[in-house]
């Protein structure tokens, strides 16, 4: 694994303004140890996270705009070759997907913690990552039951 | 007050409407505000924004006596926060208002479990409002520590 100058690990942090972004910022206490960065969609979130680090706002979007998609896809690979992370962890949704690949091309290990929104089925973007995915977390026990490789440990909200 | 809000990703008239048309039947006796995001519809009965700052938003959210919205997990996560009695109505697929019915399922967990009221479609909103006076939601027992510990377990394992 290649390290930041400070020998630390670097983790790219993840996630949809709204929802997602509150799920991941309460756990936080998972990577306190470490350099981190954020990438998320919308100004109005980016005040607040560059209290805590770095932050990337790429834009909205979703599968239902596929130009937008490709905009967005752009931008993420721009912030990935430069920061290039060791770790991405994401709470969803298609940005933190889009992210988590482009992290996993580049060598890093991918954490994904399924939204609690999720409670049929694991969400789209989460199928997706599942496959590439180094430690896939859901929500909810009956979830971990439908899923192989998910595992869970408890709820964020 | 009664606090309505729909998110910022996207609008979602059919829930501000069908509290604009509520009010016209004198089924609400308090004063609404609604953050209703980027849209052409303009309520009749209440005082509405677009979008509002984080910080007003959180004071209007602790300010309020109840709150209807969506059902997007970070709304439901501020009334299980501040202890308000919300009521949910969710986005769906066939009304565009999302990219699929997902909130539906969510709303009805959380609705199981006590923490929430749900309704599912407009005509049981007046229904629903009146049951938001009185309800009061169930406190909710998350563990953000054992997820966050899983992940400082997963991350420390990388380095060995």
């Amino acid at each position: 694994m290649v390290l930041s100058k400070n020998n630390k690990m670097k983790i790219c942090l993840t996630a949809s303004a709204g929802g997602h972004l509150t799920e991941l910022l309460k756990l936080a206490d998972g990577w306190q140890e470490y350099e981190v960065f954020y990438v998320s969609t919308a100004n109005m979130v980016a005040k607040k996270l560059r209290q805590y680090g770095p932050t990337h706002v790429v834009g909205e979007c979703n599968r239902e705009h596929l130009l937008r998609v490709i905009l967005v896809l752009m931008r993420c690979i721009g912030v990935i070759l430069r920061e290039r992370p060791n770790v991405v962890i994401s709470t969803g949704a298609a940005v933190g997907c889009i992210v988590c690949y482009l992290g996993k091309l580049l060598g890093a290990k991918v954490i994904w913690i399924d939204s609690i929104a999720n409670v049929e089925w694991i969400s789209l973007s989460g199928r997706m990552v599942r496959h590439i995915a180094d430690l896939f977390l859901v929500q909810w026990p009956e979830l971990a039951e439908q899923y192989s490789n998910v595992e869970y440990v408890g709820a964020a909200i | 007050m009664i606090f309505l809000t729909v998110g910022t990703q996207f609008p979602f008239d059919r829930l501000v409407r069908a509290v604009d048309n509520i009010f016209d039947q004198d089924l609400i006796d308090e004063e609404v505000f609604a953050q209703i995001g980027e849209t052409s519809y303009k309520p009749r009965n209440f005082e509405s924004v677009a979008s509002l700052e984080k910080k007003v938003f959180d004071e209007r959210f602790k300010r309020a006596s109840s709150v209807i919205s969506h059902a997007g997990v970070g709304t439901i996560t501020m009334a299980l926060k501040n202890h308000k009695p919300l009521l949910v109505m969710p986005r769906m697929k066939r009304y565009k208002e999302h990219v699929n019915d997902h909130q539906v399922a969510t709303a009805k967990k959380f609705e199981e479990l006590g923490h929430i009221l749900a309704v599912y479609d407009v005509k049981e909103l007046p229904d629903g409002i009146r049951k938001l006076k009185n309800f009061i939601p169930l406190k909710r027992k998350a563990s953000p520590d054992a997820i966050a510990d899983r992940i400082r377990r997963f991350l420390n394992s990388l380095q060995d």
